[in-house]
């Protein structure tokens, strides 16, 4: 069975007080989750757990005797990579959390009879989502500076880390929430997007010395994570200029914008109660 | 008898005399390389450029650019590989054509090393006994990195998980009590 229950009325579109309302009641949302996400715990483990692992990286980058050849900047794009991509991991996580949680846990009702047009509800999640990245962020920033000093990248070392993840969270968190308002358990909607994740992953685990020929090429540009990762690489190590290959920023860029898109115009569609785990 | 002996002179003559159409022409390729010296740090990227020539007359047909490392000082076990993935360019000349070819190196050793590519003819009618053309050694010293000491990282790598660490049981905690006591 599915409730469906009304949005409700924000005003037309010409009313600019109803749009500033709406964007109001936007903050309100993204402020309630920010305070659910961290005043609850969950977002400071969650920053810990990343921070003992970014230790581990930056332990292992700067002592082992094997990886000792990696030059400095090698060792900086080692760290900021692995900032990236696990802060992405943990804002899909939360962001899959997002609808199907609230519909597990049964308190989905109670968000959509308050007086919040559901847009407002998605975008507000999005929101506490996109907090995590920056959190952990400003998390990696002592660990790229412990790397980066003395080689004289740290500025352009955090101003791409920060663009490049930025855009691959929003993509990302995006897809997160859709799948998460469209499965109704909260284990199938993290399971996928973590699964998505892996999927995303796996082409940047290739050995480098295997044979990369047009294929590998599709899959590293039609990879959003994957391509957003090799910009970072190619500034930082191999020293091209900003320009040089922003082709690989597309992908990162149509998947914020797609799935930002689809987030906001199928978001209100989405954002229903359904027959949950909890819900009988 | 005077017939076989014309014939026995003429079958010496033409034994004798060249037969440039049915051997393959000598490679003849002229290889230079740059710079001559380079001086750089373990982990350090660099390039070398090799100029190849075909100072021959004839087409140089297939020939493989092939680029090696070797230690020329103590030693230091090399496994060209890991200096550069890719250490072959296949090409081929008209007579008098040059063409210049690049090689990223990364140094992944400390020491005195000799960078050099060798010139070799490709294919299926490689005989086995064409000579090698080889370029001047590149003189490669690659000096030991200050490398990252666990002193300098360890501050961080403590610090920042023990801050959160106490941030979020003090957090976690907060909560649980504040949801006990209602």
């Amino acid at each position: 069975m599915t409730l469906q229950v009304a949005p409700p009325a924000v005003g037309t579109v010409r009313d600019v007080r109803a749009g500033a309302q709406g964007q109001s009641r936007l903050l309100v949302v993204a402020e309630q989750e920010c305070r659910d996400l961290w005043t609850s715990g969950r977002g400071l483990i969650l920053l810990f757990l990343f921070s003992v692992l970014l230790s581990g990286v930056t332990y292992l980058t700067s002592t082992n005797q094997a990886l000792n050849f990696l030059e400095q900047r090698e060792s900086v794009n080692l760290v900021l990579q692995f900032a990236v991509a696990v802060g992405v991991l943990a804002t899909l996580v939360v962001s899959a959390d997002g609808i199907s949680g609230e519909r597990e846990r049964g308190t989905l009702e109670t968000l959509l009879v308050t007086p919040v047009p559901r847009r407002s509800i998605i975008g507000g999640k999005l929101i506490a989502a996109l907090s995590l990245w920056f959190a952990t962020f400003l998390v990696s920033i002592p660990y790229v500076w412990v790397l980066a000093r003395g080689v004289g990248i740290l500025g352009r070392a955090l101003a791409l880390g920060f663009c490049v993840g930025t855009l691959v969270a929003i993509g990302l968190g995006s897809i997160g929430l859709l799948i998460s308002a469209a499965c109704n358990s909260n284990k199938t909607s993290i399971a996928a997007s973590i699964f998505l994740l892996l999927i995303l992953f796996a082409p940047t685990q290739l050995p480098s010395g295997l044979p990369q020929g047009w294929f590998f090429e599709v899959l590293l540009r039609a990879n959003p994570v994957a391509s957003g990762l090799a910009y970072i690489s190619s500034i930082l190590v191999e020293g091209h200029d900003w320009t040089q290959d922003l082709a690989l920023l597309i992908t990162p860029l149509l998947t914020a914008i797609i799935a930002g898109g689809a987030l906001i115009l199928a978001g209100p569609r989405l954002v229903r109660l359904t027959r949950g785990v909890n819900a009988g | 008898m005077r017939a076989a002996l014309l014939f026995a002179l003429l079958v010496g003559v033409l034994t004798w005399l060249p037969v440039p159409v049915l051997a393959a022409a000598p490679l003849s390729v002229k290889v230079v390389a740059e710079p001559a010296h380079i001086e750089t740090v373990l982990g350090g990227r660099f390039m070398i450029t090799t100029e190849i020539t075909n100072t021959g007359t004839a087409p140089s047909g297939e020939i493989l650019a092939h680029l090696n490392v070797a230690s020329i000082e103590g030693s230091v076990y090399v496994d060209p590989e890991d200096w550069s993935p890719s250490r072959s360019q296949q090409l081929s000349l008209r007579p008098g054509e040059s063409r210049k070819l690049t090689w990223e190196i990364q140094a992944v050793n400390a020491g005195h090393f000799a960078a050099y590519v060798v010139v070799v003819p490709f294919g299926d009618k490689v005989a086995g006994k064409e000579p090698l053309m080889i370029s001047p050694l590149v003189d490669v010293e690659v000096a030991t990195k200050p490398t990252l000491t666990a002193g300098g990282a360890l501050p961080v790598v403590v610090l920042v998980p023990l801050l959160l660490g106490l941030a979020a049981a003090g957090v976690f905690f907060t909560a649980r009590r504040r949801g006990s006591d209602r």
